[in-house]
């Protein structure tokens, strides 16, 4: 055991001193960080620009309004007295009996030459032309895919239309405004009775506690099984081609060394955990949402996060094994990296709708319970308890069965040279 | 009692008989040289005896033990295909490799920093294995099958790409390990070194054993077939005469390798020429080997001409 123990404790320290786990454990969290807030920055600050437009108004009524409507909404974008959003800047395009195409023309010159963003055209009949037979409004720029401007005047001449109808047909818009008051709809858990008879509150459902716990699982259950089993693939090959494994197994038997680099990647694996969740325990506390934790969840994710680094770790162990080069072994891992896809993508479908007969279905399969029964008992109701053991039993069985048959190819894969083997050869060392 | 008892182990990879019913018997405290053209069947042999292939049949037996867990870490082993993590440091290697051997830090330290010292390596120990040049990685390798100071220690080629300095450094090493009272047995292509270094020899080819004794046994069972002769009319001479098999010829002498009595040859050749120097040669190891290796040569060419 003493000797498992040695090798494990090297493959740990190995590991977690290359520069690309420090990177991933340490920088991976800040770099989201920061790519978060870039991304909120620049949501606010991209776009400070004045955007002149022209309006031709054939109503001859809209864009009075519109320039009111412009003004507010300027102001609005202007935050502590600094911008923080584009200023729309209408202005009114005398017809001068020109022709509409004319003026098109012109205006189109306008907006090459940069006097101009955009222009927009106003139908004389947009505001009496109703059901299907509404002209719609125009709008011309060089810069179609800006989408800020349009969005907005869409918005702001329906309103004024909206209004301006209202007023014709002489009806309170107000009225209107309150009696068309939509009504919110909240979900929430269902509702209990505890043991001492009073009725427990339901619990109001959040899109955070929906979404956020169980893509924290996800994610977290993805990075770790991929960061060991891609570091015993790479520390597998690097001892095959240096010549490393003999002089090891002149000190160890070929299962404590498969053993020990197994232990390694778990030690790995609960380190992850432990940063990740020390990290997302921080994040609730300031942000007052200690609801969200629960210890159980948590045990829970270290027993299937040690099941998923044995299962995934002893096949690209013993596939790696069997390999001689990187390139080789690239090859050969496709149909195991295609199964941890395969677990990963699934889960979206779990984190849909945990409880469909195909998330039920996956959380079963053996390769995708870490993934898949996880994300069920992280969103609510949760499965019942013979559902997690059952398929916890069934993951324990196949990691047994995985641990066995790497170690039967380890032993003879670790010592081979030159070509990989073929699908039936290693299916022949595993009962040799 | 022996370091190692082997008693007729085999193996057979497919279709090829790697080791034939092979025994071999290492005294303790001995050097003993195990010799064999390439793919004779040594390192299969030295990976059973390590129990890192099982044989088909046979016993294995080292150190009185039979079950590996019970040896393996009294056996100090350098396999022929061996190598040292790159980004690790020299100390961190041998320390690991040490401590898999089931040794306490202190006395892997104690014996790395006089191994180190002994090999001028001292100042490498906190350098990383991918600084090393090529023979100062060797030695480091060297060390870390010593530094558990094993009872038998196995090296599989430990001279072979060394230049003649380093070579030397590890030659007069395995003698200090010997002087302690460590068994050796080394694989080696290198004759002079085995003929120098070994009390025993063994020798394996195609998978059977073709020598195994000391090396006075040795030369005498080869002694008495070849002889080094000087005579006038020089090698025409000699063709034709009946128990000759073989003449290499050198000028001025020549070898003659005998099917018969040298006694006999001797009277047939006075007979026929003036003899001026008549001389029964002691073979080299390397002659040996030569000898009962060449054949496999011949028989590649047949097989290479068959095939074509």
């Amino acid at each position: 055991m003493s000797r498992v123990l040695i090798v494990a404790k090297s493959e740990f320290l190995t590991l977690v001193k290359t520069k690309a786990f420090i990177i991933s454990i340490i920088l991976m969290p800040v770099l989201m960080g920061a790519f978060f807030l870039f991304m909120s920055f620049a949501a606010r600050n991209i776009d400070v620009e004045t955007r002149p437009f022209a309006v031709i108004d054939g109503t001859g009524v809209l864009f009075e309004p519109l320039r009111a409507a412009a003004t507010v909404r300027n102001a609005q974008a202007i935050t502590d007295g600094e911008r923080t959003g584009p200023e729309f800047v209408p202005s009114k395009v005398a017809t001068d009996m020109r022709s509409s195409d004319d003026l098109k023309l012109e205006l189109s010159e306008q907006v090459r030459t940069k006097k101009l963003f955009a222009f927009v055209e106003i139908p004389a009949d947009v505001i009496t032309a109703t059901g299907g037979g509404v002209s719609s409004v125009r709008y011309y720029a060089e810069n179609t895919t800006y989408e800020p401007l349009p969005r907005w005047l869409q918005a702001a001449l329906n309103e004024e239309i909206t209004k301006l109808r209202f007023d014709g047909a002489g009806i309170d818009q107000d009225l209107i405004a309150r009696l068309n008051t939509r009504i919110p709809l909240s979900t929430f858990g269902l509702v209990e009775r505890t043991t001492d008879g009073t009725v427990t509150e339901a619990v109001e459902v959040d899109e955070l506690a929906r979404a956020l716990v169980p893509g924290f699982f996800l994610i977290l259950m993805f990075m770790t099984v991929m960061t060991s089993a891609q570091h015993l693939l790479n520390a597998i090959i690097e001892e095959k081609m240096s010549k490393i494994s003999e002089v090891l197994l002149g000190s160890v038997t070929p299962v404590q060394l498969l053993m020990g680099k197994l232990f390694g990647v778990v030690g790995v694996a609960l380190l992850l955990t432990f940063v990740y969740f020390s990290g997302a325990l921080y994040a609730l506390f300031s942000s007052g949402r200690w609801d969200l934790f629960d210890p159980a969840l948590l045990a829970w994710f270290v027993v299937f996060v040690v099941c998923a680094a044995l299962l995934y770790g002893s096949v690209f162990l013993a596939l790696g094994s069997a390999c001689s080069d990187l390139k080789d072994a690239q090859s050969m891992m496709q149909p195991a990296i295609i199964l941890l896809l395969l677990a990963y993508m699934g889960s979206f479908v779990v984190i849909q709708n945990p409880e469909s007969n195909i998330a039920i279905g996956m959380s079963f399969f053996p390769t995708m319970t870490p993934f898949a029964m996880m994300l069920r008992m992280a969103m609510p109701p949760g499965p019942p308890m013979w559902h997690v053991l059952l398929s916890l039993a069934g993951l324990i069985g196949t990691t047994a069965f995985c641990l066995w048959a790497a170690s039967r190819i380890f032993r003879v894969g670790i010592l081979m040279q030159g070509k990989a083997p073929t699908l039936p050869e290693l299916l022949k060392w595993i009962r040799a | 009692m022996n370091a190692i008892a082997v008693q007729g182990i085999s193996k057979r990879f497919g279709e090829h008989q790697a080791v034939d019913e092979v025994s071999i018997t290492v005294p303790k405290g001995s050097i003993y040289g195990f010799i064999g053209p390439n793919g004779s069947g040594k390192t299969t042999t030295i990976r059973m005896i390590m129990n890192i292939l099982v044989p088909d049949s046979g016993t294995v037996s080292v150190l009185g033990h039979t079950r590996a867990s019970d040896f393996r870490d009294d056996v100090g082993y350098l396999p022929e295909e061996r190598g040292l993590y790159k980004k690790m440091t020299v100390g961190r290697v041998l320390r690991y490799y040490g401590q898999l051997k089931g040794k306490p830090i202190t006395e892997i330290d104690k014996e790395m920093k006089e191994w180190l010292a002994r090999l001028q390596l001292s100042d490498w120990a906190d350098k990383k294995v991918e600084q090393l040049s090529k023979g100062m990685a060797q030695k480091v390798q060297f060390i870390a099958s010593v530094i558990s100071q094993p009872e038998l220690l196995i090296l599989d080629e430990p001279f072979s790409g060394l230049d003649p300095v380093n070579a030397e450094a590890l030659k007069d090493a395995v003698l200090e390990l010997r002087s302690r009272g460590t068994t050796i047995v080394f694989s080696t292509h290198d004759m002079n070194a085995a003929e120098r270094l070994c009390e025993r020899i063994f020798m394996i080819f195609k998978g059977r054993t073709v020598l195994d004794g000391t090396l006075d046994e040795i030369q005498k069972e080869y002694a008495l077939d070849t002889v080094r002769v000087r005579v006038t009319g020089g090698a025409p001479m000699l063709t034709g005469l009946p128990s000759v098999e073989s003449v290499n010829d050198h000028g001025n002498y020549q070898d003659v390798r005998l099917t018969g009595d040298p006694q006999a040859f001797l009277q047939q050749l006075v007979q026929k020429t003036a003899v001026q120097q008549f001389e029964i040669k002691k073979p080299s190891l390397h002659d040996i080997f030569v000898r009962i290796a060449r054949p496999a040569e011949a028989d590649l060419t047949a097989a290479a001409l068959g095939a074509n």
